[in-house]
C-alpha cells in the first residue's frame, strides 16, 4: 500500500507512529493483523458477555445459569443467548416467565444423600 | 441502575417462546389499518379498547416523530422506530451509571469468614449481581462494612496468615500476622481481601474506592440509607468448635 494509505490508516495512533512512515508501516500492519483476530475474538466475547448476564439475572430467581438452560433445552426453547440477555434486562416478567418455564422442566440437581453403613452396600 | 425498567403489560405465555423470532412479537405495535383496507371491511369494531400490548415510545411520551411512509427512506432506521433493542447488545449510557443514583449496603463483619464475606462484597461492587453487568462500566453499588475488627479465619490463620509489604529498597519487606495487623490496622484486612479479587487496572481502583470499611459499628453514611447485603453463602458464619 502507498504511504497516503498508511497514514490513513494511522489516524489516532500515539507518537511517531502517526507521522514517520517507517514506523507507522509496522504498527499498521499490526493493527490490522489485531482488528483480523479481534473480529472473531468479538463473537466469543459477545456470547461470555450475553452468558455472564443471563447468569446475574437468572441468580435473581435463585437458579443458575447452567439449570436455567439445561431447563430451556429440555422444553425446546430456541431463544439464543443475545436475546435471553436482553429479555433479563429489559423484560424482567418475561424473564421470570421463562425462568419458570425452566424450572418446571429441570427443577434442579438435588444432592444424592450420603448412605451410612450397611444401607450403602444394599 | 437509572434506566426505567418498561412495565410491559402483556401476558407472556410460555408456547410462544418455541422460535427466536417470537420475542419480536411481543413489542409489536397494533397495526390494524393495514388489514381493514385489504379486506375491503372496516375492523374498527375488533380494535380492543384497552391495549393488552404497551407500545414503548409512546409509554415513554419521548417524541418520536411520526414520518409518513413517503418520506422513510430519507432517514435511518433507528430514527424511525427507536433504537434496536433486539439485535445490538446494550451498551450502557451515562445516566445508567450515575454514582449519586446507585443502592448502598451495609455488612456487619463480625464472626463472618473473610474470605467468603470479601467474594461475596466483591460480587457486588463489581455489578455481577446485576443483568445490566458490562465489564468495561463500573455499574456496582456501595457497601459499608462495619466491625471490622472482629472478622472471623478459620483455622490457624489467625496466628499463621501473614501479611507482606515492601518499602522498594533492598531489606524493606515488611511481614505481618493476621492479628498483629487486625491490632495495628483492623480495616486494612477486608480492603486487603476485597481488593485482591476486583479487577486490577484503572477500572479496579475507582471501584475499590466503593468500598468503605469501618473498625466499629459507627458510619457516616446515614444519608445514603444502605441496606443489609443479601447474603446467599451458607458458610460465611464463623462456627467455633
Amino acid at each position: 500500500m502507498n504511504k497516503d494509505k498508511i497514514f490513513k490508516l494511522a489516524k489516532g495512533f500515539r507518537g511517531r507512529a502517526k507521522n514517520c512512515i517507517r514506523i507507522a508501516r509496522e504498527r499498521v500492519e499490526k493493527a490490522l493483523q489485531y482488528s483480523y483476530r479481534d473480529r472473531r475474538d468479538k463473537k466469543r466475547d459477545m456470547r461470555s458477555l450475553w452468558i455472564e448476564r443471563i447468569n446475574a439475572g437468572t441468580r435473581l430467581h435463585g437458579v443458575n445459569y447452567g439449570n436455567f438452560m439445561h431447563g430451556l433445552m429440555k422444553e425446546n426453547i430456541q431463544l439464543n443467548r443475545k436475546v435471553l440477555s436482553e429479555l433479563a434486562m429489559h423484560e424482567p416478567y418475561s424473564f421470570k416467565a421463562l425462568v419458570n418455564v425452566s424450572c418446571t422442566a429441570f427443577p434442579g440437581n438435588k444432592a444424592v444423600p450420603k448412605k451410612e453403613g450397611l444401607s450403602s452396600i444394599l | 441502575m437509572a434506566t426505567t425498567i418498561p412495565t410491559s403489560a402483556f401476558i407472556a405465555t410460555p408456547h410462544r417462546c418455541s422460535t427466536g423470532r417470537s420475542s419480536a412479537i411481543w413489542v409489536q405495535k397494533a397495526q390494524f389499518s393495514a388489514s381493514s383496507s385489504s379486506l375491503g371491511v372496516s375492523l374498527s369494531l375488533k380494535r380492543p379498547s384497552l391495549r393488552l400490548v404497551s407500545v414503548r415510545c409512546e409509554a415513554n411520551g419521548a417524541g418520536m416523530p411520526v414520518i409518513p411512509a413517503q418520506e422513510r427512506w430519507m432517514y435511518e432506521e433507528s430514527e424511525i422506530n427507536g433504537p434496536d433493542i433486539w439485535n445490538k447488545t446494550w451498551y450502557p449510557k451515562a445516566a445508567d451509571h450515575v454514582n449519586t443514583e446507585k443502592t448502598w449496603y451495609i455488612v456487619d463483619a463480625s464472626d463472618k469468614i473473610l474470605g467468603r464475606m470479601a467474594s461475596t462484597i466483591a460480587n457486588y461492587i463489581r455489578g455481577k449481581n446485576l443483568a445490566t453487568y458490562t465489564p468495561s462500566v463500573d455499574m456496582g453499588a456501595y457497601v459499608i462494612v462495619i466491625n471490622a475488627e472482629k472478622v472471623a479465619v478459620s483455622g490457624q490463620k489467625r496466628s499463621q496468615k501473614l501479611y507482606r509489604r515492601h518499602s522498594g529498597r533492598p531489606g524493606g519487606m515488611k511481614i505481618e500476622t493476621f492479628d498483629q495487623l487486625q491490632k495495628r490496622i483492623p480495616e486494612r484486612i477486608v480492603e486487603h481481601a476485597v481488593r485482591g479479587m476486583l479487577p486490577k487496572g484503572r477500572l479496579g481502583r475507582t471501584l475499590f474506592t466503593h468500598l468503605k470499611v469501618y473498625k466499629g459499628s459507627e458510619h457516616p453514611h446515614q444519608a445514603q440509607k444502605p441496606i443489609p447485603l443479601p447474603i446467599r453463602d451458607k458458610r460465611i458464619q464463623f462456627v467455633k468448635k
